[in-house]
C-alpha cells in the first residue's frame, strides 16, 4: 500500500511532475573558476570568517568559524586565493556576509581526520565530526543536523526517517544521488542511527521513483532494522510533518518538534554528506542541484558550495529563452532570485528557469468559497478563512485559528480558482505574529 | 367579516407589542446593569475611529481601561489635545500640554529617483517585497510603495504616488498606525511645528548613497557648515536637524547637494 497523508495536491501531473528533463540525466560534477560563499547559509547566528583577503585556502578548510549554540563552521569549497571577505546581498533581508575564492584548479584537500568504517567509527565522536563538517539540512531548511542527532534529555526517538521524497516540482538531485550512490545514503543512515541509538531506519521514496526503490532496496538487503517506504506521489509529501504523517502514522502535535513524535527526519542529500564526513573526513564542500527548466541541456549537477546561478546555468548550456523568472529550489517552495550574481548555498537543490510566458503573475480575483483551499491543505487549516481575517488585518485571529502550524507549502495558492496568493500571505502573517509577539 | 379580521389581527398584535414592551420597560429598570456614568462620557471624548492607535481593541475597551484606571490618559493620538482635555476632567486629572504630531514619510524615493534592484513582480504587500534579496530598491532605508501603510490608515490620509507614500498632513491625526506597520521604518512621527525635514533615512557610505539614489543624504555636512543654529548635524553620513533648535531659516535647504532637505510651507 502507498503511504500518504491528508490533504495535498499533484503538481504538474501530466508532465511527470515537471521531472522528466532530468530524471534521467546522470549527476555531473562541476568546478567554477571562483566562488563566493556566504557565511550564513543556515539557520542560526552566522559564522565568523577567519580567513582574510589574499590568504591560500585549500580544499575542505575552515574559513569560518561557529558563532553562538547551533552555529557550523564554513568550508573552502575549493582551493585557492581569496579574493574578498564583504557584504553582498544574497537572498537574505539583508546583506550576508561573503568569502569570495578564486580556484587555483589544484583541489589540495587540507588534512582530513575520518573516523573509520560504518561499523568502526566510535559512536560516541559522530556528533562533533558531522558539526565539524558544517552538515546541515540538505533538502531546504539548512538546519544544523548535529543538533538533530542530539536527543534532548527526557525525549526519546525511536525512527530515523530519510526523506527521499522529493515531492517538489522539477526536481531530480535526491533522485539521481539515490540511484548512482545508494551506498553513501545508506552508510549516513547506518552512521546517524549508530550515534544517536536508534535500531530504527526507514528511507522514504515516492512511487514516481520506481527505479530509485529498486536500487535503495537492493542496497539495504541484509542490514536489520532499515527498511524503505514506498509513498503515494504527492505533495508536499516531502514535509517534514507529512512525512512523519504518512510512514509512521504519528502526527506531530502543533507548534512541536518531529522529536515529540519521535522521529527525526534526514534528507538523503544529508545522509550522503554524513557518510564522507564520518567515513573519510570530507566535510560538506559540494551538492547535487538540478538545474532546469528554459536550459539547453538541463542537467544534474555536482557543484561546489558557493558557485554563482550564472556558472551553473552556463554548465547546463545557458539559457535557452529569454527567462522571466528564476528559482532557487523547486517551484513550488523555491524563491525567485533578483539576478544571477547570487551564489548556490548548502541548501539549494534545484535552479529552474522558467520563460517570461510561465512567469507572467495572474491577477488575483475575489474568493469564491471553493474550498478547495481547505482540501488542499496538509495542516488542516481553512485558509480562505484565515485571508479574510487577513484582510482584516487581524494577526491575533490568525494566530488563534492556528496560521502558525501553515508550513508554507503553496498547495493552497496552487489550487485556487481566483488566484489570490494565500501562501505567500500566511508567510507574512506568520513573519509578523513573531516579530510582534501578537 | 373581512374587516373584522383585519381589526381582530390588529387588535393581537398591538395588544401583544404593548404587553411586551411593559415587560422590556420593567426588565431594563429592574434588571439594569450599574455602568460607571464616567464610561459613557470617556467613550464620548474619544476620535471614535477604533482605530488601535492606544493599544486597545476599539475605542470602548480604552475606554473601559481609562475608568478603570488602567491606563493612561494620553493614549488616544487622534482625539489629540480635546480628548486628553476632556479625559483630565472626568478622570480628575491635569493634562499636559502635548506637542501636536504628524506622521512624515522620510524618504523620497520615487519610481525613477531611486535604484531598482529587481523587478519585483510578487504580492502587492511592503512586507513580503522587502524580505526577498534585500528588497526591490538597491537603497535599503527607502519606501517600497506597496501600500501597506495605506491598507492599515483608517483616516484615509494616505495614498501611494508615483511609487511612493504621500501623507495628507491636515487628515494624518499621528495615531502612528503606518510607523508600526512599515517594514523599514520610513514613516516617523515628528512635531507638526518640524517644517524642515532631512527626506532620507540612507547610513550608506557617500559612494554607494549617490549610486544607489538620487535624493539621498550623502553627508556631505554642507548644511552643517550653513546652519547658525547647530540644529543640524551629519552622524554616520545621515543628517538630523533638532526641532526644538531649528527656526526654518530654510539655509540648509539651499545648500544641500542632493535636495533631501525638505522645508514645507
Amino acid at each position: 500500500m502507498k503511504l500518504s497523508f491528508k490533504g495535498g495536491i499533484h503538481p504538474l501531473r501530466e508532465l511527470h511532475e515537471g521531472k522528466g528533463k532530468t530524471h534521467s540525466q546522470p549527476i555531473r560534477d562541476f568546478v567554477p573558476e571562483r566562488v563566493c560563499i556566504p557565511v550564513d547559509m543556515h539557520i542560526g547566528t552566522p559564522s565568523a570568517p577567519c580567513v582574510k583577503k589574499g590568504d591560500l585556502v585549500k580544499l575542505g578548510q575552515v574559513i569560518a568559524t561557529p558563532v553562538g549554540g547551533i552555529g557550523i563552521p564554513v568550508h573552502a569549497s575549493v582551493s585557492g586565493e581569496v579574493i574578498s571577505v564583504g557584504p553582498r546581498q544574497m537572498l537574505g533581508k539583508t546583506a550576508s556576509t561573503c568569502i569570495e575564492i578564486a580556484n587555483d584548479g589544484k583541489d589540495e584537500w587540507v588534512e582530513l581526520s575520518p573516523l573509520g568504517s560504518v561499523d568502526s567509527a566510535p559512536a560516541d565522536k559522530i556528533v562533533q565530526q558531522v558539526k565539524d563538517a558544517g552538515i546541515c539540512g540538505m533538502g531546504g531548511a539548512c538546519f544544523p543536523s548535529h543538533i538533530k542527532m542530539m536527543i534532548p534529555e527526557g525525549k526519546s526517538v525511536d525512527t530515523i526517517i530519510l526523506n527521499g521524497a522529493e515531492c517538489e516540482t522539477f526536481l531530480t538531485a535526491d533522485h539521481r544521488l539515490m540511484l548512482e550512490e545508494p551506498q553513501r545514503i545508506v552508510d549516513g543512515l547506518r552512521l546517524i542511527m549508530r550515534a544517536m541509538k536508534v535500531s530504527t531506519g526507514i528511507i522514504a521514496i515516492e512511487d514516481n521513483k520506481k527505479d530509485a526503490i529498486k536500487v535503495m532496496q537492493e542496497a539495504i538487503s541484509g542490514l536489520e532494522g532499515i527498511r524503505v517506504a514506498v509513498l503515494k506521489t504527492k505533495y508536499p509529501q516531502g514535509g517534514e510533518k507529512q512525512l512523519i504523517d504518512a510512514v509512521t502514522k504519528r502526527q506531530v502535535p502543533s507548534g512541536a518538534l518531529p522529536i515529540d513524535a519521535q522521529v527525526v527526519v534526514f534528507n538523503v542529500g544529508t545522509a550522503a554528506a554524513i557518510a564522507d564526513a564520518v567515513i573519510h573526513g570530507k566535510p560538506l564542500i559540494s551538492r547535487v542541484t538540478t538545474v532546469t527548466g528554459c536550459v539547453n541541456t538541463p542537467s544534474n549537477l555536482r557543484v561546489r558550495i558557493g558557485t554563482s546561478f550564472q556558472d551553473a546555468i552556463e554548465a547546463a548550456g545557458g539559457f535557452s529563452e529569454d527567462p522571466g523568472k528564476i528559482f532557487a529550489g523547486g517551484s513550488m517552495t523555491g524563491l525567485c532570485i533578483p539576478g544571477t550574481e547570487v551564489s548556490l548555498t548548502k541548501a539549494n537543490n534545484g535552479i529552474v528557469v522558467l520563460n517570461q510566458k510561465d512567469a507572467v503573475k495572474k491577477q488575483p480575483t475575489p474568493c469564491i468559497r471553493c474550498g478547495r483551499c481547505v482540501e488542499a491543505c496538509p495542516s488542516r487549516l481553512n485558509p480562505q478563512f484565515l485571508n479574510a481575517l487577513n484582510d482584516l488585518s487581524d494577526l491575533a485571529g490568525m494566530k488563534k485559528h492556528n496560521v502558525m502550524d501553515c508550513t508554507v507549502c503553496g498547495s493552497c495558492s496552487y489550487v485556487c480558482p481566483a488566484k489570490i496568493e494565500l501562501c505567500a500571505t500566511f508567510k507574512e502573517a506568520k513573519e509578523k505574529i513573531t516579530a510582534r509577539r501578537v | 367579516m373581512e374587516l373584522n379580521a383585519i381589526l381582530y389581527a390588529a387588535g393581537v398584535m398591538g395588544g401583544l407589542g404593548i404587553l411586551f414592551g411593559l415587560i422590556l420597560t420593567f426588565a431594563s429598570k429592574k434588571f439594569a446593569v450599574p455602568v460607571d456614568e464616567r464610561f459613557t462620557l470617556a467613550r464620548d471624548a474619544m476620535a471614535g475611529a477604533n482605530c488601535g492607535a492606544c493599544g486597545y481593541p476599539g475605542c470602548d475597551a480604552y475606554a473601559l481601561a481609562v475608568v478603570n484606571g488602567e491606563t493612561t490618559i494620553d493614549l488616544c493620538t487622534p482625539g489629540g489635545q480635546k480628548t486628553l482635555d476632556l479625559l483630565a476632567e472626568i478622570m480628575g486629572q491635569t493634562a499636559e500640554v502635548t506637542e501636536p504630531v504628524v506622521a512624515r514619510v522620510l524618504c523620497q524615493g520615487e519610481t525613477g529617483v531611486v535604484k531598482p534592484r529587481y523587478d519585483y513582480n510578487g504580492p502587492e504587500t511592503c512586507h513580503t517585497a522587502v524580505g526577498l534579496a534585500g528588497g526591490p530598491t538597491m537603497c535599503q532605508w527607502s519606501c517600497v510603495g506597496l501600500g501597506d501603510c495605506v491598507r492599515v490608515c483608517r483616516f484615509d490620509a494616505m495614498k501611494i504616488e508615483n511609487g511612493i507614500v504621500v501623507i495628507d498632513e491636515d487628515k494624518c491625526t499621528a495615531c502612528g498606525m503606518c510607523v508600526k506597520e512599515c517594514p523599514r521604518s520610513v514613516i516617523k512621527l515628528l512635531p507638526k511645528k518640524a517644517r524642515v525635514t532631512v527626506r532620507c533615512q540612507s547610513l550608506a557610505a557617500p559612494r554607494e548613497a549617490r549610486e544607489t539614489c538620487d535624493k539621498a543624504c550623502i553627508g556631505c555636512k554642507r548644511c552643517e557648515k550653513a546652519c547658525e543654529y547647530d540644529a543640524i548635524h551629519v552622524n554616520n553620513f545621515l543628517a538630523l536637524i533638532d526641532p526644538e533648535k531649528c527656526t526654518l531659516c530654510g539655509a540648509c535647504v539651499q545648500v544641500c547637494p542632493t535636495k533631501c532637505i525638505e522645508q514645507l510651507p
